[in-house]
């Protein structure tokens, strides 16, 4: 954890000498809301991968989540029956992607790739290429208010990330999701109902897929079907770089949170400095390479040193 | 369109596919002309926008429409492999949008080779044989809605560019386009020009980090609509205001260009180029006279004229082919 900071810490100080606009109070807080919803987005996930699983439809759960909770807002006038469309939605999703992996004993990315793909279908076919737009500013407030001058997703993503931190340390549920992730079939002999806890995480990441949908939707003020398509891979890049392990075992919600911040200090740091737009995709890989890099030399460093 | 009409459509279709497959199984549909149409994607209301009109102007035609949709937005090798699986199909004659107008060159060229009439629609081939084009100019389009901007910013302030999809043929014509209008503006000044790859969130997401780094921004020039539509959500959200436009037309535009949030919206109608691009297929079939261009004008929609252009496309009509081509 305190290694993947070092890298953070590098770039805030890059950023802070190069741009005057970058170390403003109003800055820091617009990058934690932009990272708040990569997190939202990838904190079921981190479980899952935690778990050794792995799920590929987050982005186009997510999508799906985002248009259901549209359709209902505009059908009933009621936010709480987008909140109802939009968690059903990713929970029955995550709930299919469990059982697939359990049940049916499909490969992970196998089962959530087809998974990711059939979301898409019943979007498109859902939404027909139209838009659902203009929602009450009450809703919107949620992706793009503040309260008490902190943007309302940053209390979103401390609640999920303390949720988490009690979860995977102080419970035996906790505990047992990395036992899973070390070794499933060590933890199914020690007597861990291991498709069981499976079937909860997947579920666990649908509902997270789904809540991200709901706060996108009231930030960007309008649902299409493409929505989630561009924030898959953002989000298992924050967990990653974030630490936890892609084998499972190791990992948390800290870490995806430090990934997620990496990934927006980058693009706004980009922003800020006028990076011209044909090389910030070479720029956000290096950047991205290089904390990844500290994280492992510093690591091995501290190992060695020990 | 209502949660309990979205949902209706599985019904129907489950209806049509059974009727489908039982005039098939009994040999009795009629040797129809088919048209495919090839569209970019299934997520920009603009395309959908386009087959809807098709599809109206190949019921009057009485001919048939086959769509062919890459399901990933936009991706130059699925349309590859649906050019080479229409070809197979043989279809009478093709309506083509390239979804990059250079890479699908040697998919026009596989048409040609199968001697497949092909109408080039919206965004122009820059090779293979058409038997025509019909269009509108995205360049023409980004410059005349860029200096609309610029007028009404009295030809002075600052501005910021949100681009498109780096690489992307169809950005390329529209960044020239603006730089264009900017030539004969020597007194607006572009703070920051940064890419939101055509998409809302990200467009949404750049332009919160550039109202951090600019205090004075009086104009914002989007590459497309929903881009447009996120920069309007940051500005909102951060109780800035500046002048904004985007390109496209789409009805979510034109709503807020109602609603006094757009500025203006650039563009040359879809419905019109949907209907259009259609009977110039069934007219070279027919042996009718086709021009190997149909340029439509450009329209920039603002508070003044969006009227009729926000009424919903399945009620709207094509018009009749003369009335817009004269000889």
């Amino acid at each position: 954890m305190k290694y993947r900071l070092i890298g953070v810490a590098l770039i805030v100080l890059a950023l802070g000498l190069s741009s005057d606009a970058f170390a403003t109070p109003s800055n820091l807080l617009n990058v934690l809301r932009q990272a708040s919803l990569i997190f939202l987005s990838a904190s079921g996930l981190t479980l899952v991968i935690v778990g050794a699983g792995l799920d590929l439809s987050v982005g186009a759960n997510l999508g799906l989540s985002a248009c259901f909770a549209a359709a209902a807002i505009k059908a009933t006038g009621a936010l709480s029956s987008g909140f109802a469309a939009g968690l059903a939605c990713g929970i029955i999703v995550g709930l299919l992607n469990g059982l697939m992996v359990t049940k049916l004993r499909l490969p992970p990315f196998i089962a959530t790739y087809g998974m990711l793909w059939m979301l898409y279908g019943v979007n498109y076919w859902y939404m027909k290429g139209d838009t659902i737009y203009g929602f009450p500013s009450s809703f919107r407030a949620l992706g793009s208010g503040d309260l008490l001058d902190i943007p309302i997703p940053v209390y979103l993503m401390v609640i999920g990330l303390l949720a988490g931190g009690v979860f995977t340390r102080y419970t035996t549920l906790g505990h047992e999701v990395y036992a899973i992730g070390a070794n499933a079939e060590a933890a199914r002999l020690s007597g861990i109902p291991v498709s069981s806890r499976l079937i909860l995480l997947y579920t666990l990441s649908g509902a997270m897929a789904g809540l991200a949908g709901v706060i996108y939707l009231a930030r960007l003020n309008s649902a299409e079907a493409g929505i989630g398509t561009p924030l898959l891979l953002p989000a298992i890049a924050a967990v990653l770089i974030g630490g936890t392990s892609l084998f499972g075992g190791s990992g948390g919600l800290a870490g995806t949170m430090i990934g997620a911040i990496i990934l927006t200090l980058v693009l706004n740091g980009m922003n800020l400095l006028g990076i011209n737009s044909n090389w910030q995709p070479l720029v956000t890989g290096v950047i991205i390479l290089f904390a990844a890099l500290i994280d492992s030399v510093t690591r091995r460093h501290a190992e060695l040193g020990a | 369109m209502t949660f309990g009409e979205r949902l209706k459509f599985p019904f129907k279709g489950l209806v049509l596919l059974t009727a489908g497959v039982v005039l098939a199984a009994c040999g009795e549909t009629k040797n129809r002309e088919t048209i495919a149409l090839f569209t970019k994607n299934q997520t920009n209301p603009y395309f959908q926008t386009v087959r809807v009109a098709a599809q109206a102007a190949a019921k009057e035609s009485n001919v048939d429409i086959i769509n062919y949709i890459p399901t990933s937005n936009d991706s130059i090798p699925e349309q590859m492999n649906q050019i080479e699986d229409a070809i197979t199909k043989r279809p009478s004659a093709v309506v083509f949008i390239p979804v990059d107008s250079k890479a699908m060159i040697p998919g026009v060229e596989k048409f040609n080779a199968a001697g497949i009439p092909v109408v080039n629609l919206i965004d122009r081939a820059d090779g293979g044989q058409f038997v025509s084009f019909v269009g509108c100019d995205d360049y023409a389009v980004a410059m005349n809605t860029a200096r609309y901007l610029f007028e009404k910013m009295n030809g002075k302030g600052n501005v910021i560019i949100i681009e498109g999809q780096g690489g992307s043929s169809n950005n390329q014509k529209r960044m020239a386009g603006f730089r264009k209008a900017l030539e004969d503006f020597p007194n607006v000044k572009v703070l920051a020009s940064q890419t939101g790859n055509f998409q809302r969130a990200m467009a949404l997401q750049v332009t919160e980090n550039l109202l951090q780094a600019h205090s004075q921004i009086d104009g914002i020039l989007a590459a497309n609509d929903a881009m447009a539509l996120g920069v309007i959500q940051a500005l909102d959200a951060a109780n800035r205001k500046a002048l904004v436009i985007g390109l496209n037309g789409t009805k979510e535009a034109i709503d807020a260009v109602k609603a006094g949030k757009l500025l203006a919206t650039g563009d040359c109608d879809g419905f019109l180029q949907g209907c259009m691009g259609t009977m110039a297929a069934v007219r070279h079939l027919r042996n009718l006279p086709v021009p190997p261009e149909v340029v439509f004008p450009i329209t920039v929609f603002d508070s003044t004229n969006y009227q009729g252009a926000d009424a919903p496309y399945e009620q709207r009509m094509c018009p009749k082919w003369e009335s817009i081509v004269k000889d």
